[in-house]
């Protein structure tokens, strides 16, 4: 069946699916223009109020456009929550994965809208609010990137947006400080990422993940590191580079610095949805990309990046914790308990790569990283408080607050103690999901990572002593100086909503896990041969032109367009849950043979 | 490939160099424009790799994908990019301490 295909149209195609990310970026563009255009000669407070309002708006409308693309088809979305869409030409992907990060990024970015509507830090809040939304789609794009072009690209577009908003606080002269600093680090950073993913080019000759883990598979399959200069000091750049952006020490220094000199919204948007974003990149380049140099078949001991990672993890979460001991400032000590959970969460990565429940195996770290930034966005709009009332954000600010607003206070207790990990909380369900995984390993890799386990929950202990140092503060302490004012909403909904979330997700984890393992269970596993170009002649050029043939080959079948082809998306819609093959793809053809290769490990 | 052109290898030394040098023109110097630059010649440091690759790579220079110079393209875009923000962020800091001081700026610690 030749016919004439019009590419203007697969590309529109292509569109509907990243109706979320075009959102936020028009968004951003409405909001300048009204700036601009309408309420420029206006006092600052009313702008910021009528500009936070349009912001806010369009990023619940952004969320609900999310939330119909992932419904189910008959009920008139697209089931991106359970389908694999690779788009324009396998560049970013629409998935499980993404959709739903993709829904806690839109969901936590209205939450900070609110933050920033507390109090005024700056005189330019179009520019403040368009940078808040484009950081946003450069996350987005960031989860969705699938090929290394894209991937540098929207980490950039999210980072540069950061990195000004950062130093936004116009009356106090460590936000500027903070700025450069975050830049200066950023930047570097981001130098070491790219030198890294061009050696990953020179060696694989592809920027796609997938077929550089084809590439890698085919020159020996899982070989992990060793005797491989080349490909070791790629490793260790990429990991410089995410390094930084997760805030893992030793390349943490930016953090507390920026943390505590940039607006708390600000602070929030950075510990929580850059972390999301960066995370779930770690996972698609270390855990698939990359996945064949994780050690050489199961030996988790054996040279590879696992050692090198399980020693960032222990490293993060050790420093990170002590050092938030010796902390006064709120939003420092935060910072460096962001620090300590980002080790946690390497240990979910490294649960993903090595555990032999391999499909749904990143599970767990995606609904960590979703709890973490729900409970981290309402601690931070804590600090707004103490911010906006007493000019500081000491935690000696919050003496005795339990006695002032008992209500915010028990939401606080409930967020602190599910940062620390007590049941029955979300936080608790987060790290046992994680290091039950990594207990999951084969034979080889119980035992070492047993250590990480062990050294995960000691640290939980010692977390237990800096949080109970706010709860202290509210309880125990006499209130000194100004008392803080009444909350109000802009503070008071994000510490709620948060709460909702840690308490609900404590009590009832199974939706969100559910959710999580579908998320997970919609790509090829990163530790599995599926999902791997099985064709030696494989070439980007090929999946495009196949994902074409078939979309024309559906629309000449009289079939609504999808890019799945054919009839068959429905058919994959209607498969069982726990099905571990991902949907139909254009890279369905390699799987037969990739079943069997693993099946003969 | 003929045999009078240069070695890729050659390439990669040269990248790798400039790499270097960028790298410890960024933990050595103070100013902070003199990091901008720094921070620049690592960015090309990285396109140089990804033109080599691409040229001495398995596909034909004028027939196969582009990816190299694709990469090359788009990194440049950033860079420029980057640097607006970077002198952006440097001039705020230069208007409050009278400094372009990369040490100077630590008000923060702990």
């Amino acid at each position: 069946m030749q016919q004439e295909i019009d590419p203007l149209k697969v590309l529109s195609g292509d569109m509907l699916y990243i109706a979320p990310e075009i959102a936020l970026t028009v968004l951003g563009l409405l909001v300048l223009i009204y700036d601009f255009a309408v309420v420029r000669k206006r006092p600052s407070a009313e702008r910021q109020s009528r500009l936070a309002w349009l912001t806010l708006f369009g990023v619940v409308a952004t969320f609900a456009i999310q939330l119909v693309m992932m419904l189910p088809q008959d009920w008139g979305g697209f089931d991106t929550a359970n389908l694999y869409f690779p788009l324009f030409s396998g560049t970013i992907a629409s998935d499980g994965t993404s959709s739903w990060m993709n829904l806690t990024v839109i969901g936590l970015l209205g939450l900070i809208v609110i933050m920033s509507m507390s109090w005024s830090f700056t005189e330019h809040w179009g520019e403040y609010f368009a940078l808040l939304c484009w950081a946003g789609v450069g996350m987005m794009f960031l989860i969705a990137s699938e090929e290394l072009l894209t991937l540098f690209l929207t980490l950039e577009t999210m980072t540069l947006c950061l990195y000004m908003v950062t130093a936004f606080e116009k009356t106090r002269r460590r936000s500027a400080e903070a700025g450069l600093k975050y830049f200066v680090y950023g930047s570097v950073s981001s130098a070491l990422f790219l030198f890294g993913l061009s050696l990953i080019y020179g060696l694989t000759g592809t920027t796609r993940l997938d077929a550089i883990r084809f590439a890698l598979v085919s020159q020996g399959g899982s070989t992990g590191l060793s005797g491989n200069v080349a490909g070791a000091m790629a490793v260790l750049l990429v990991l410089v580079g995410f390094g930084f952006k997760i805030a893992a020490v030793p390349f943490h220094q930016w953090a507390p610095d920026a943390y505590e000199g940039a607006p708390a919204p600000v602070t929030a948007w950075v510990a929580t949805g850059s972390k999301i974003a960066s995370f779930v990149a770690l996972l698609k380049v270390l855990g698939g990309a990359l996945g064949p140099w994780a050690m050489k078949g199961t030996d988790v001991t054996s040279h590879g990046w696992i050692g090198l990672v399980a020693v960032i993890s222990a490293v993060t979460m050790t420093y990170g914790n002590f050092a938030a001991l010796a902390q006064k400032n709120l939003k420092r000590m935060l910072a460096y308990s962001s620090i300590a959970h980002a080790g946690y969460m390497l240990v979910g990565v490294l649960a993903a790569s090595v555990s032999a429940n391999q499909a749904s195996s990143t599970a767990p770290v995606l609904f960590y990283l979703v709890v973490y930034s729900l409970t981290t966005v309402g601690a931070f709009s804590v600090a707004a408080w103490l911010v906006r009332d007493k000019g500081t954000d000491q935690i000696e600010d919050l003496n005795g607050l339990g006695r002032r607003s008992p209500l915010l206070a028990v939401c606080i207790v409930l967020l602190m103690l599910s940062l620390i990990g007590m049941p029955p909380l979300a936080g608790f369900f987060g790290k046992l999901y994680m290091f039950m995984e990594s207990l999951n390993a084969g034979d080889k890799g119980r035992l070492p990572l047993t250590w990480l386990v062990f050294l995960g929950l000691f640290n939980s202990v010692v977390s237990a002593f800096y949080y109970v140092r706010v709860l202290k503060a509210m309880y125990l302490r006499e209130p000194s100086g100004t008392p803080l004012a009444k909350a109000g909403p802009t503070i008071a909904i994000p510490i709620v909503a948060a709460t909702v979330a840690a308490v609900a997700f404590g009590l009832y984890p199974a939706p969100l896990l559910d959710a999580m393992r579908h998320a997970s269970l919609t790509r090829p596993g990163p530790n599995t041969r599926v999902g791997t170009q099985a064709d030696p002649n494989w070439t980007p050029a090929h999946a495009a032109a196949e994902q074409i043939r078939k979309r024309a080959e559906a629309e000449a079948n009289g079939i609504r367009m999808v890019p799945m082809g054919g009839g068959s998306a429905p058919k994959a819609k209607a498969s069982p849950k726990g099905e571990t093959t991902p949907p139909k793809a254009p890279r369905e053809s390699g799987q037969p043979k990739a079943k069997q290769d693993r099946e003969s490990k | 490939m003929s045999k009078t052109d240069i070695p890729l290898n050659w390439f990669l030394y040269f990248a790798a160099a400039s790499f270097c040098i960028g790298l410890f023109g960024v933990l050595v110097r103070r100013n902070a424009i003199a990091v901008l630059m720094a921070i620049e010649i690592m960015l090309n440091a990285a396109n140089i790799n990804f033109i080599a690759f691409w040229r001495y790579g398995p596909y034909s220079v004028n027939e196969g994908p582009l990816t190299g110079v694709m990469m090359a393209i788009f990194v440049i875009t950033i860079a420029a990019a980057e640097v607006a923000v970077g002198i952006g962020l440097i001039l705020l800091c230069y208007r409050r301490w009278k400094a372009a001081d990369v040490d100077r700026y630590d008000s923060m610690a702990g």
